[in-house]
């Protein structure tokens, strides 16, 4: 998962930046509102953590501009003025929820999480497949009721799909997701997670849950339990 | 404190009708009576000329004889005939009368004393008798020396009072008639005028009282110059005021700003160093836990004294108002967005005239507390209520959540309850609404809903 964090505060960003980063998630960051849009307009991210107080341009016009330019990914606003003028004007804006100053990295964390599957549909903190289950809080994956260890790139690969289910994911799309810039995109990783991936879920070869288009990427194809 | 202003019993005009009217009185008064007495005394000025006249007619035809005077060739016709009004007499030194009139001839002299009095020669007195039947007569008795009969006589006219009389009360009808119509007259005009000269003050007064009530900004018409250095100072001060507040709100804002940021890195740091715990003691651990609780607790300081500060300055609200349902109608789609994973059956009942006559920020704050409280721990279902009350607004809002314990309830309410005393995880939500609604001074009440949980009602 993608994320893009809005902070001026230098401490403040490095320790948001750090924490997601260690969770898990790929992380850019900027520092004022104006490098933030651009990073917004170049990139694809899954959500966005956005400082109301910025300097350049402010996190409420940001966020308009995002949502103007039909970004719809979720966005999670951070404020340290505690009022409902402003809680409210930023989710008029077009923000989905908001954190006031300070907090702690695990609300956070708690919140995003929320957000991303709420964005992917899913009402509950649990993704059910059929017999797979995947909480996304505790990052476990059971199969038929048995968990199942899975590394944290595996995890991330197949929560990925999971949110994004019926729909073909190239591997261009996936490495964008799941690495950082600076990470040597070798597709054979990938592959390599996929093959991985495809024994745990489906050790008996009944499910088939993640087809291989050709030339085009992967498919999680397996229904949703309601 | 200032020194109390006593209050103006009387108004402006109540003044200006009272003085006005006091002058007016003063001045036809005064004036019908001098009008009055000059008229009389011209009047009584003119009937002694008469009279004299008269008696210098009798001096100029008298001619004695034997037995006293003879007037054969009277010019006034009214000496000879009977009771005419007009009456001669010729008396001795003595007082004896030596002759009469024609016209005398039933006149009854016993109350005419004046008669034995002495007139010297040349000397006129004059002054007025009553006669039983020809009424009140003045006179003019006019003392002279008969040289050929070497004695002195009294020449004496009388005359009635009578049409004099009628001619000064005609006179006195005629005045009060004029005065009368003048005073009329002279109110009306008053009235006219004075409303006309107070118009612009009437007007000021109702603009302030709507600016008072919300329904305008500031002051629009256009007054006369008198009235304009008012007009304007007020409009400047209403901006100020505004601007004021606006200002306040921005540095406390900027404040909590300043003060936040860095109370989340310290709370981040914390939880980077937590994170280490396997290189972390078990006593360094507590510490941290304890650096936890007291970040938490500066947080909730921070953030519940500038909420009071920012709003118990701004109870005195200058001329705002603001419809409650669109605000209220802000707040539960943003709320609805927060609380998206929460099924919540909301059930509203909104009154699009109610209204609140104060800051709309004040409004939203004291709303947002108590429907995220109602979020927060409803279980699946919330009511609002918003509805007009007179000319206030009553907010009720239920949940069908744990509710507040009765033991609770009196403490929740307690007005400036300090940010520190507050029970951890309690959320300063209530107490800020609390503090809005005591700061406009409201009513706000605890109680029991019939859905289970908490019913909160608010009067403003």
């Amino acid at each position: 998962m993608r994320l893009l964090i809005v902070e001026d505060e230098d401490l403040l960003r490095a320790q948001l930046v750090k924490a997601l980063s260690d969770a898990g998630y790929v992380v850019d960051s900027a520092g004022d509102g104006e490098t933030g849009l651009f990073q917004a307009q170049e990139c694809d991210y899954d959500a966005a953590i956005i400082d109301l107080g910025l300097p350049k341009i402010n996190g409420i016009d940001l966020i308009k501009t995002i949502r103007t330019e039909g970004k719809k990914f979720p966005i999670l606003i951070l404020t340290a003025r505690d009022n409902w003028t402003d809680k409210v004007e930023g989710l008029d804006s077009g923000a989905d929820d908001y954190v006031v100053k300070p907090f702690q990295i695990e609300e956070i964390k708690a919140r995003l999480n929320a957000l991303l599957r709420r964005a992917a549909g899913f009402a509950k903190p649990t993704l059910d497949f059929a017999s797979l289950s995947l909480d996304t809080t505790s990052k476990r994956l059971s199969v038929a009721g048995n968990e199942v260890e899975l590394t944290a790139y595996e995890y991330k690969v197949l929560e990925y799909l999971m949110l994004h289910p019926g729909k073909v994911v190239s591997k261009t799309e996936l490495t964008e997701h799941l690495y950082d810039q600076d990470y040597d995109r070798d597709s054979n990783v990938l592959e390599v997670f996929i093959r991985r991936l495809r024994q745990k879920l489906d050790p008996d070869e009944s499910l088939k849950p993640i087809d291989t288009i050709r030339g085009q990427g992967y498919r999680f194809n397996v229904p949703a339990s309601s | 404190m200032s020194p109390q202003v006593p209050e103006s019993r009387y108004s402006l005009q109540t003044r200006l009708v009272l003085a006005f009217g006091i002058l007016l009185i003063l001045f036809l008064g005064l004036a019908g009576f001098v009008l009055d007495r000059a008229f009389k005394e011209s009047v009584a000025a003119a009937v002694e000329e008469r009279l004299q006249l008269q008696v210098y007619a009798l001096l100029g035809v008298a001619e004695p004889d034997e037995e006293g005077f003879f007037l054969p060739d009277l010019q006034e016709a009214r000496f000879a005939q009977i009771n005419s009004g007009l009456y001669g007499f010729i008396v001795d030194a003595a007082g004896t009368e030596v002759w009469r009139s024609p016209s005398a001839l039933d006149v009854n002299l016993e109350q005419a004393n004046f008669m034995s009095q002495h007139v010297a020669p040349g000397q006129t007195m004059f002054g007025a008798m009553d006669s039983p039947v020809q009424g009140r007569l003045s006179y003019a008795s006019y003392g002279t020396f008969w040289s050929a009969l070497d004695q002195e006589y009294s020449f004496i006219v009388m005359e009635s009072v009578e049409p004099t009389a009628a001619e000064i009360r005609e006179f006195q009808s005629n005045l009060y008639l004029w005065f009368g119509g003048l005073a009329l007259f002279l109110s009306i005009a008053q009235l006219t005028l004075l409303r006309w000269g107070m118009k612009p003050l009437q007007q000021l007064a109702m603009e302030v009282s709507s600016i008072e009530a919300g329904e305008k900004d500031q002051v629009e018409h256009e007054y006369p110059p008198e009235l304009q250095a008012v007009s304007k100072n007020l409009n400047l001060l209403i901006k100020s005021e505004r601007e004021r507040q606006s200002r306040y709100r921005t540095t406390l804002g900027d404040l909590a700003h300043s003060l936040k940021t860095p109370l989340a890195v310290i709370s981040g740091i914390v939880q980077q160093v937590r994170q280490k715990s396997g290189s972390v003691e078990q006593g360094d651990n507590v510490a941290l836990q304890e650096l936890d609780e007291q970040l938490e607790r500066m947080n909730q300081i921070v953030s519940y004294q500038l909420k009071r500060a920012t709003r118990s300055e701004q109870s005195r609200h200058l001329g705002t108002t603001v419809q409650a349902v669109p605000v209220v109608e802000k707040i539960i789609s943003a709320l609805g967005k927060v609380y998206l994973d929460k099924p919540v059956s909301l059930i509203k009942n909104l009154d699009a005239e109610a209204v609140f006559q104060g800051e709309e920020s004040d409004l939203m704050e004291l709303c947002g507390n108590l429907l995220d409280n109602a979020f927060k721990y409803c279980r699946s279902e919330i009511r609002v209520r918003v509805s007009k009350k007179g000319q206030g607004l009553q907010i009720d809002i239920e949940d069908d959540g744990q509710g507040i314990a009765e033991q609770d309830r009196q403490w929740v309410l307690k007005r400036g309850a300090r940010g520190d005393t507050l029970k951890s995880g309690q959320g300063i939500g209530l107490a800020v609404a609390v503090d809005i609604v005591s700061a406009y001074k409201g009513e706000i009440s605890v109680g029991t809903s019939e859905l289970g949980g908490a019913s909160i009602h608010v009067k403003l």
